[in-house]
C-alpha cells in the first residue's frame, strides 16, 4: 500500500466549448482542483501534463502551462501516452513524492479537441502505412479485438449494447456529463455501423474539457480540506508492439496492470466495490472484466447482462457515464468519478459504503495499460 | 472521387525488397539470420534477438484471418465510393500477421483459409488475400 493520496480534483465544463483551447482548459482545471483542495498555488511543486490533442506546443506542454501558471516546480514533464497518460502521470507523482522529488504534484490535462477539429480518423500504423488497405481511425483496432472476441467467445453487438447503455444511464445521473438522454439495447442496435462489428453507440464521444489532479502525501492529505483519497495500489504493463505480438488483440499487458494495483494494495476483485474502467469503446469494458478478474476470460459478454454494470448491480461500471457519454477526457474523469465515489460526493450516483474503486486507463490504442485501487484513509 | 488518390506505399531502403517483390508477384518478408524468426513488420533489427541479419524469403502466401472488420465510415475521401469494405488481419501459415484486405467475398470470418493475391493500385502492387479452400 502507498502513503500517497489523491486531494483535489479539478474539471471543466465538458462538451463543446467555443473559445476554448487546451491552454484555457488546463489552466481552468488546475484552479478549479486548487479550490477543491484547499492548497495554494505555491504549494504545488510539481507539474506533469498530458498535451492532449491540440496543444500546438505538444512535448513542450508542461512549459507552456507552467509559465502560464507562473510555476517553478521541482519536478515537470509531459506525457504523450493517450488514455493511458491520466493514469501513468499520477503514479509518477505517486513516485516522485515517494522517492522525495516532490512534495505535492498536478497533473493536468486540457484539449479542444471538439471545437479544435481533431482528427481521430487518420491511418493507422506508423507513416499511416496501414492506409493503404483503408484502415483508419481510433475504432479500427478495437473493432478487431471486437471481431476476434465475438468469434473466440460468442461475445454479442447486444452484449456490447450493455456497456453502452450503462454508460449512458449513468450520465443521465451526472449533470456534468454531454450526453444524458437515456439508451435501450435496440438504440444501440439501431445506430449506424463505424467499423463493423462496432456501431456509432460503441465509440466515445470527442469532446473540450480539461482535468486536473492534485497528488502528496498521506501526512499532507490528513490536514487538507477533503476526506483524502489513497492511491493504495497502482500498476501498468505496455507493450509497443502491434502486429509483432499474436497477443496484441487480447492486451494481456490490461491483466499485468490490475494484478500489480492489487498486489501492492494488497485486496482481490472481491474487494471491489466499484470500478471506472476505461471505454474508448464497448468491446474495451469487457476485457477489463475479463483482466480484472471479475469474471473468466470470454465472458465479459455474459458478464454484463442483466444490469451488472449498472448503479445497483453487482459491480457498478462507469457510474459518472464513461468516456462513451459523460465526455472523452481520455480517462481523467474515471480517476475524478473514482475519488468522488471514496469520498461519498457522488450525489444521486453515489454506490452505498464504497470503500474500494478499480480505476483503468488505456491508450495508443491497445497498448498501454494501468491500473489504480482508490481507498479512504 | 478517382481523382483524390488512395494512400500509396512509401518505399525505403529498409522496405524496398517487400514493395518490390509484391510487384513481382512475390510476398517476401525477412528471416533473421540470427535465429530464424521470419518478422513483420518490416525492421531493421530482429526483435527476438536484435541480430541485423537477415534474408528476404518468399511466404506460400497461405493463411488464415486472425481478425476481420468491415468499414462503413468514411475516413479517407479516396475510399468514399469503396465502403463497405473489409480490412483483416491475417495469420501467415509462416508465423507473421500482417494487415490487409480479404476481397472476392463480403463473408470474411474469423479462422477462414485465404490466399494472397496481388493488387495493381494506382502506383503500386499490394498484397491482399482471396478465400481459398482448405487443404
Ligand atoms: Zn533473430
Amino acid at each position: 500500500m502507498t502513503d500517497i493520496a489523491i486531494v483535489g480534483v479539478g474539471a471543466t465544463p465538458q462538451g463543446k466549448l467555443p473559445g476554448s483551447t487546451s491552454l484555457s482548459l488546463a489552466v481552468d482545471a488546475f484552479i478549479d482542483a486548487l479550490a477543491d483542495s484547499g492548497l495554494a498555488k505555491d504549494d504545488i511543486d510539481g507539474l506533469l501534463t498530458f498535451p492532449g490533442t491540440t496543444a500546438p506546443e505538444q512535448g513542450l506542454n508542461y512549459l507552456r502551462l507552467g509559465e502560464e501558471l507562473g510555476m517553478n516546480p521541482l519536478l515537470t514533464g509531459s506525457l504523450s501516452m493517450g488514455g493511458a497518460s491520466a493514469g501513468s502521470l499520477v503514479q509518477m507523482a505517486a513516485a516522485a513524492i515517494q522517492a522525495g522529488l516532490a512534495t505535492t504534484v498536478a497533473c493536468v490535462f486540457g484539449d479542444a479537441a471538439r471545437t479544435g477539429g481533431s482528427r481521430f480518423g487518420r491511418a493507422s500504423g506508423w507513416g499511416d502505412s496501414w492506409g493503404i488497405w483503408g484502415m483508419f481511425g481510433a475504432a479500427a483496432n478495437s473493432a478487431l479485438v471486437a471481431s476476434r472476441h465475438m468469434a473466440l467467445y460468442g461475445t454479442t453487438g447486444e452484449q456490447l449494447a450493455e456497456v453502452a447503455v450503462a454508460c449512458r444511464y449513468h450520465a443521465s445521473l451526472n449533470p456534468a456529463a454531454v450526453m444524458r438522454t437515456p439508451i435501450t439495447v435496440a438504440d444501440h442496435q439501431a445506430s449506424r455501423w463505424i467499423v463493423e462489428p462496432l456501431r456509432l453507440l460503441d465509440c466515445c464521444l470527442i469532446s473540450d474539457g480539461g482535468v486536473c489532479v492534485i497528488v502528496t502525501s498521506m501526512d499532507r492529505a490528513r490536514d487538507l480540506r477533503q476526506p483524502p483519497v489513497r492511491i493504495a495500489g497502482m500498476g501498468q504493463a505496455h507493450t509497443n508492439q502491434t502486429l509483432g505480438s499474436k497477443d496484441w488483440l487480447a492486451v494481456p499487458h490490461q491483466r499485468t496492470a490490475v494484478h500489480d494495483a492489487y498486489r501492492t494494495a494488497g485486496v482481490g476483485p472481491g474487494d471491489i466495490d466499484v470500478a471506472q474502467l476505461y471505454d474508448n469503446f464497448t468491446i474495451s469494458v469487457l476485457l477489463w472484466l475479463e483482466h480484472a478478474g471479475f469474471c473468466a476470460p470470454g465472458e465479459g459478454g455474459s458478464f454484463v447482462e442483466g444490469g451488472r454494470i449498472r448503479l445497483g448491480g453487482e459491480l457498478p461500471v462507469n457510474t459518472a457515464g464513461g468516456n462513451l457519454s459523460e465526455s472523452y477526457m481520455e480517462g481523467w474523469l474515471h480517476i475524478v468519478e473514482g475519488v468522488r465515489q471514496i469520498r461519498g460526493q457522488a450525489g444521486v450516483r453515489q454506490v452505498p459504503d464504497a470503500e474500494v474503486c478499480l480505476v483503468t486507463g488505456r491508450g495508443m490504442s491497445l497498448n498501454c495499460a494501468n491500473a489504480m485501487i482508490l481507498t479512504g484513509a | 472521387m478517382s481523382e483524390i488518390s488512395r494512400p500509396v506505399p512509401v518505399v525505403t531502403e529498409e522496405n524496398r525488397p517487400f514493395w518490390e517483390g509484391l510487384a513481382e508477384g512475390r510476398l517476401l518478408l525477412q528471416r533473421c539470420s540470427g535465429c530464424g524468426h521470419p518478422r513483420y513488420p518490416i525492421a531493421l533489427v530482429c526483435p527476438r534477438c536484435l541480430s541485423k541479419e537477415h534474408g528476404w524469403e518468399a511466404m506460400s502466401g497461405r493463411g488464415t484471418v486472425f481478425s476481420s472488420v468491415v468499414f462503413h465510415q468514411v475516413y479517407h475521401p479516396a475510399f468514399a465510393d469503396r465502403v463497405p469494405y473489409n480490412v483483416a488481419m491475417v495469420e501467415l501459415d509462416e508465423g507473421p500477421l500482417i494487415m490487409t484486405n480479404v476481397v472476392g467475398t463480403d463473408q470474411v470470418t474469423v479462422g477462414m483459409p485465404v490466399q494472397v493475391i496481388f493488387t495493381a493500385i494506382e502506383g503500386a502492387v499490394i498484397h491482399q488475400f482471396v478465400p481459398r479452400d482448405p487443404e
